[in-house]
């Protein structure tokens, strides 16, 4: 066997790092992507479990969101420009989901998980909500989770759901009535 | 619902929702950025190494065979009427049938000559782009 000197050792493991780590076409480099992520990550979870009605489907394509995003070809404008992207792919994603059973929509709420000042009506009604928001078309459910639980506004949502920014006053008055005549009816 | 007006509704439904996001950040558990961003890149760089390594399929090879067969049988059509500028097709086309004749075929015309060399050359050329194709890879 030939001798084989600790620098050659080296420099075929650097070789085998640079190899590793050799940077993939990605939409970000890894500071700004980490930045955004830590910005937005926790909201789009939100957005993905209550319009999806599983925590476990959240789980999956929380991942698969920000790789889509990372894989785009997109010349992003802005911050909010990027936020709508994902989360319109984020609706995409949900939208393809294979119906199943939705088990967040038919849970409860756990009073003994909720901090001091919420009580067991606070409980109550937010298994209402829940329960309602499930009983909702997965448009109406995006939607008044954008408009309400985001706060984006109403071109922000036509950019995120693919409908015309003047439809959206319409369909939020819509889908308030329908979600609030299902809590009266409970 | 109906007693209530739209301003009522919304603020319902606004408070109702917000309480829910609140609820669904406080159980959030998003994996870190860094795995993230780890498994993102680990993704893309076998998805480009997959991409890379790709054989070129029989169909490929059967196309560049079939477009290369249909190109000489073309420039074999029109070179028979061109004598002695495309010399190497007749020299084939008469090679070809006396190979032929010893068959007992009635395949020995004109025309099936000049199409059966040039499928013959095509084979030919085919199997050495194949083998270039594959050599590369």
């Amino acid at each position: 066997m030939a001798d084989v000197s600790y620098l050659d050792v080296r420099r075929l493991h650097a070789d085998v790092l640079d190899t590793d780590t050799a940077d993939v076409a990605l939409a970000m480099d890894e500071d700004a992507f980490r930045a955004f992520y830590d910005r937005t990550s926790r909201a789009l979870w939100g957005y993905l479990s209550r319009t999806s009605g599983d925590r476990q489907v959240a789980d999956d394509l929380l991942q698969e969101c920000y790789y889509r995003l990372l894989k785009s070809r997109v010349a992003f404008e802005s911050e909010a420009h990027r936020r709508n992207y994902l989360y319109r792919i984020a609706t995409n994603l949900v939208r393809d989901t294979r119906r199943g059973t939705r088990p967040l929509f038919a849970e409860g709420l756990d009073v003994s998980d909720l901090e001091a000042p919420q009580g067991p009506a606070d409980a109550e009604q937010r298994a209402d909500v829940r329960r309602a928001m499930g009983r909702l078309k997965p448009r109406e459910r995006a939607l008044l989770w954008l408009a309400y639980a985001q706060g984006s506004s109403h071109s922000e949502i036509a950019g995120v759901l693919g409908v015309k920014t003047a439809s959206i006053k319409l369909l939020l008055f819509r889908a308030r009535r329908k979600l609030a005549a299902m809590l009266e009816a409970k | 619902m109906n007693d209530f007006t739209d301003a009522e509704i919304e603020t319902i439904v606004a408070e109702s929702l917000a309480a829910e996001a609140a609820m669904a950040s406080a159980e959030a558990q998003p994996p870190s950025s860094a795995i993230v961003w780890w498994r993102a890149q680990m993704r893309a760089r076998q998805e480009s190494a997959q991409l890379a390594e790709k054989p070129i399929t029989i169909v490929h090879a059967l196309s560049i065979a079939a477009g290369i067969g249909l190109m000489l049988s073309v420039i074999g059509y029109a070179a028979a009427g061109v004598k002695g500028s495309v010399a190497w097709v007749t020299n084939i086309a008469e090679a070809v049938p006396a190979a032929l004749a010893a068959l007992p075929l009635d395949l020995v015309n004109r025309w099936t000559s000049l199409a059966l060399s040039a499928a013959l050359v095509s084979v030919v050329i085919a199997s050495i782009a194949a083998y270039f194709i594959f050599v590369d890879e």
